[in-house]
């Protein structure tokens, strides 16, 4: 065989897969069919691909789905999780889950970029774990898991110079995944000093862009059927009717089914997987120490906070409250968790953030809590007395003033005084 | 003796095996010898035949069978 | 400035394919273009230690002067035929300076802002030290600046080896291919470089990016289990998916580097041959990161037992290698870093291979009782496999993520 031809059968194949790849990879590909039984399905997945991506989410915020951010409380997917009672009484919104288990503020900060112009103007709800509110705040392992080049060069390519735009930077480059590629870490920085980013980085992200639109366009549906299965199945177990009397009864009824297996109110199967024998004596008295006042989520909070103003978004927070059976078991100060929320509660109400749902007051109740810290049936329920109202009924629009303030070291190890002494 | 012999007489030493009728046994590939035996293999060298093999010198190569161990000694005399 | 991490995406690939474009086409026609490799050589290693990086730029630049004396000092001094063993020992002990002073220094954190550190200072170190021991025994006679340079800053493989040794790498460099040869090269090349992309893109990728994640945050859950130990299901399976990330991670990147070389005509020796296929522990150490258990082989092992026997310090041969093996293992888990799991882990290896011995010697003994079949080989490879798997949990670090 001549040595040319041996070249061709070589390089031949790898010639021709390579651009196969880049072709796929860089033809506008972003504008694909959504069906309805995808969104129902992304809405409820609780998928990282979904959470990675934009083209699901700028369809299902274009219909009448509402973003409900939060972390692990979403995957509490009893009959009375708001996903089930929305579907099932065919209420005029329907909730699309952002986050589980380890997504705080700094990701749903993220999470939000690309669907700008979708959520203008629209409403979210929004549960705040005080358990986010550490000593070191947003672990870096946990961030990296949710985090999405994609959001990230979304943000990078419309974001103008500001406090936030500037905290959001640094932040990013504090974590691994900042660190990643070695263009967004020289813009990251740019931006983080309040430069420009220059016309090449520009177009490099633009391509990078193009190529990740295309792979959240064709792998983000995968998996997308994981708890919609769930989600029919609450529905069966909920009464025909709307109505706030028969669905406590339903609560009571379900959790007290649930719950048989342990006196901390805690769900059987989470309680026999978990803490089942001598594992739970370890943790008697384990969280005494636990205090969430003082913490640079704080400031993580308030980038997201931005954000909602720049979208003009109206916002329903929920602080849940803590299993109170449990937390006297491992320690846990009920105080302390007053004070967090009170902090959390300034923080928003003084720059104009006034639909608060605070459930801390309500830790002694029965049935509020699916396990340890998890909001399930009658929490759920008393969640949405809240929830309802605020979607299905008009909302005045809100006047939000942000302070750069909140940005600082001080307000993450301070305490709000009576008078807001700063 | 000569060389030779000397060398499967080591070598028999070392494997519990007579290897003289089987001149091109990879010692390595059968596990006859191990780094240890290897080791082994050089100072013995060293001593009976006088001929001085630093470790360095030893590439697997060129003395994995009898027949070899036994050119690669008369080189290095 | 760019910064380019070693393999680290698919655009790597290309930028350093069209680089090392003229370097293919000169040796298609049997030539090394020296000048323009050596070019291309520097602008690689600065797009991987320049930019943000540059820090570590400078402490290659001072490592390699620091290095290049060195050698170039000793093989001097060897070519006036001194040999004593004091200058050879210092000059040792010289060479790993730089390395220990990076192992140590996370020990005292209190001195942070200081760093000799670069990546890959571990594996340019076994090239350092293979040569000045070469150089002592003599089977490397002279040596010039610009080959040990080329041989010691070789990019492909500067961050995370194969090792190469000095004599080998340089019958390649000097001697450029004959076309059919550098053809079967590059075919070779062509495979190991995709062979890679499934290994560490597509495998590692999901066990390392996908699967690890949900494991670990599933062990760390199980914290109290097993009477507070941690000890549970999840754990194995951390385990099994943290070994099986870790090979073929590492094999991904090391067929990379081999591919890069054979593209540049050189045969960079292979570092993992099928490793959780070996019956018992001492294969495993022929198979698994072959060019560093054969260089601890070869310059550890192999010297000390040498250096013991010759002495008749210990006369016993099983307590010699049994010795030699604590000792091989040992400087193995330092090298890999001074925490606990690295040390326990060489410990465990030495332990492994040492009882692995004892059974031999049994096995060898009583050859006639003890049943040899396809099922007793499956079992020996399946108890290898978990021996191992648990010696790389050790290695993982987890367990101290766990316990403390």
């Amino acid at each position: 065989m001549k040595s040319t031809k041996k070249l061709w059968l070589i390089f031949g194949p790898v010639i021709i897969a390579a651009v196969l790849v880049w072709g796929i990879l860089l033809l506008p590909l972003n504008h694909r069919r959504v069906t309805n039984t995808d969104l129902k399905r992304s809405a409820v997945s609780l998928s990282t691909n979904v959470y990675h991506g934009t083209m699901l989410k700028q369809a299902a915020f274009s219909k009448n789905y509402v973003p409900f951010m939060g972390s692990s409380e979403l995957l509490r997917m009893d009959p009375l999780h708001p996903s089930v009672l929305a579907a099932k009484y065919h209420r005029s919104y329907q909730p699309f889950l952002l986050g589980s288990a380890g997504s705080q503020s700094l990701n749903h900060f993220f999470a939000l970029q690309g669907v700008h112009r979708q959520l203008q103007g629209k409403k979210i709800v929004f549960i705040i774990s005080p358990q986010w509110f550490t000593k070191h705040g947003q672990t870096p392992d946990a961030f990296g898991y949710f985090y999405s080049p994609l959001q990230a060069i979304d943000w990078l390519l419309t974001a103008k110079d500001s406090a936030s735009t500037r905290y959001a930077a640094n932040r990013l480059l504090s974590m691994p995944s900042g660190q990643s590629s070695s263009v967004m870490t020289n813009a990251l920085q740019k931006v983080a000093d309040g430069q420009e980013i220059s016309h090449s980085e520009q177009l490099f992200l633009e391509y990078r862009r193009r190529m990740l639109r295309n792979e959240d366009a064709l792998f983000s549906k995968i998996k997308l059927d994981r708890h919609w299965e769930r989600v029919k199945k609450g529905e069966r177990q909920l009464p025909t009717k709307d109505s706030n009397q028969i669905l406590t009864t339903t609560a009571i009824q379900l959790a007290q089914k649930h719950t048989s297996n342990n006196d901390l109110g805690i769900d059987n199967h989470f309680y026999a997987q978990r803490l089942r024998g001598s594992r739970i004596n370890a943790l008697r008295g384990s969280q005494k120490h636990f205090d969430y006042r003082y913490s640079p989520e704080y400031s993580d909070l308030e980038l997201l906070l931005s954000e909602f103003k720049q979208m003009h978004t109206n916002v329903l927070f929920v602080i849940p409250p803590i299993n109170q059976k449990w937390s006297r078991y491992t320690g846990l100060s009920l105080p302390m968790l007053k004070q967090t929320a009170s902090k959390l509660k300034y923080q928003l109400n003084s720059q104009g953030f006034n639909h608060i749902l605070d459930m801390t007051s309500d830790s002694r109740d029965d049935y509020m809590m699916e396990d340890t810290i998890h909001l399930g049936w009658l929490g759920w329920l008393k969640m949405d007395e809240a929830v309802k109202p605020f979607l299905t009924q008009p909302q005045a629009q809100p006047h939000y003033h942000l302070k750069s303030y909140f940005y600082t070291k001080n307000w993450q190890q301070a305490l709000p005084q009576k008078e807001g002494s700063h | 003796m000569t060389d030779a012999e000397k060398i499967y007489e080591i070598l028999k030493d070392l494997t519990d095996e007579d290897l003289s009728e089987k001149g091109d046994t990879n010692l390595f590939e059968t596990g006859l010898l191990d780094s240890m035996a290897t080791v082994q293999l050089l100072l013995e060298i060293q001593t009976e035949l006088n001929v001085d093999v630093p470790v360095s010198e030893f590439e697997r190569s060129e003395w994995e069978t009898p027949n070899k161990i036994i050119a690669k000694v008369q080189t290095l005399k | 400035m760019i910064n380019l991490q070693p393999y680290s995406n698919p655009t790597y690939f290309a930028i350093i394919l069209s680089g090392l474009l003229p370097v293919i086409i000169g040796l298609y026609y049997g030539k090394r273009l020296k000048i323009y490799e050596s070019l291309i050589s520097l602008v690689f290693l600065i797009f991987t230690f320049g930019g943000n990086h540059w820090h570590q730029g400078i402490a290659l630049i001072g490592y390699t002067i620091f290095q290049v004396l060195l050698t170039i000092g000793y093989a001097h001094y060897r070519q006036q035929k001194k040999n004593q063993t004091s200058v050879f020992v210092t000059m040792i002990v010289l060479s790993i300076i730089p390395l220990a002073i990076v192992k140590l220094t996370p020990l005292f954190p209190a001195n942070h802002g200081f760093n000799l550190g670069f990546l890959g200072i571990s594996y340019l170190t076994f090239k350092t030290v293979q040569v000045l021991m070469e150089l002592r025994d003599g089977t490397i006679k002279e040596i010039s600046a610009s080959q040990y340079l080329h041989f010691l800053l070789f990019f492909p493989t500067i961050s995370s080896g194969p090792i190469d040794r000095y004599r080998r790498f340089l019958k390649d460099y000097e001697n450029p291919p004959a076309r059919d040869v550098y053809l079967q090269n590059i075919n070779k090349a062509v495979f190991y470089l995709f062979q890679g992309f499934l290994y560490k893109y597509i495998i590692g990728y999901y066990l390392g990016t996908r699967l690890l994640p949900v494991v670990t945050h599933l062990a760390l859950g199980q914290r109290l289990a097993f009477g507070g130990t941690g000890f549970s299901w999840y754990l194995l399976a951390y385990m099994y998916v943290y070994s099986l990330y870790l090979f073929f991670d590492f094999a991904g990147y090391s067929l990379f580097a081999i591919s890069i070389s054979y593209f540049m005509g050189i045969q960079t020796p292979q570092n993992f041959n099928k490793p959780f296929a070996s019956h018992n522990i001492k294969e495993f150490w022929n198979r698994w990161h072959m060019t560093l258990s054969f260089w601890f082989r070869d310059f550890i092992f192999m010297r000390f037992t040498f250096w013991i026997m010759k002495h008749r310090w210990l006369k016993n041969r099983v307590r010699i290698s049994q010795l030699a093996y604590l000792v091989n293992f040992l400087i193995m888990g330092f090298w890999h870093g001074v925490t606990w799991y690295y040390i326990v882990y060489g410990l465990f290896h030495a332990g492994a291979i040492i009882i692995n011995d004892y059974w031999l010697r049994f096995k060898k003994k009583h050859q006639d009782k003890i049943p040899h079949n396809r099922f007793t080989e499956y079992f020996a490879i399946f108890l290898t496999f978990n021996v191992v798997c648990f010696s790389f949990l050790i290695f993982s670090g987890f367990l101290d993520k766990l316990w403390f």
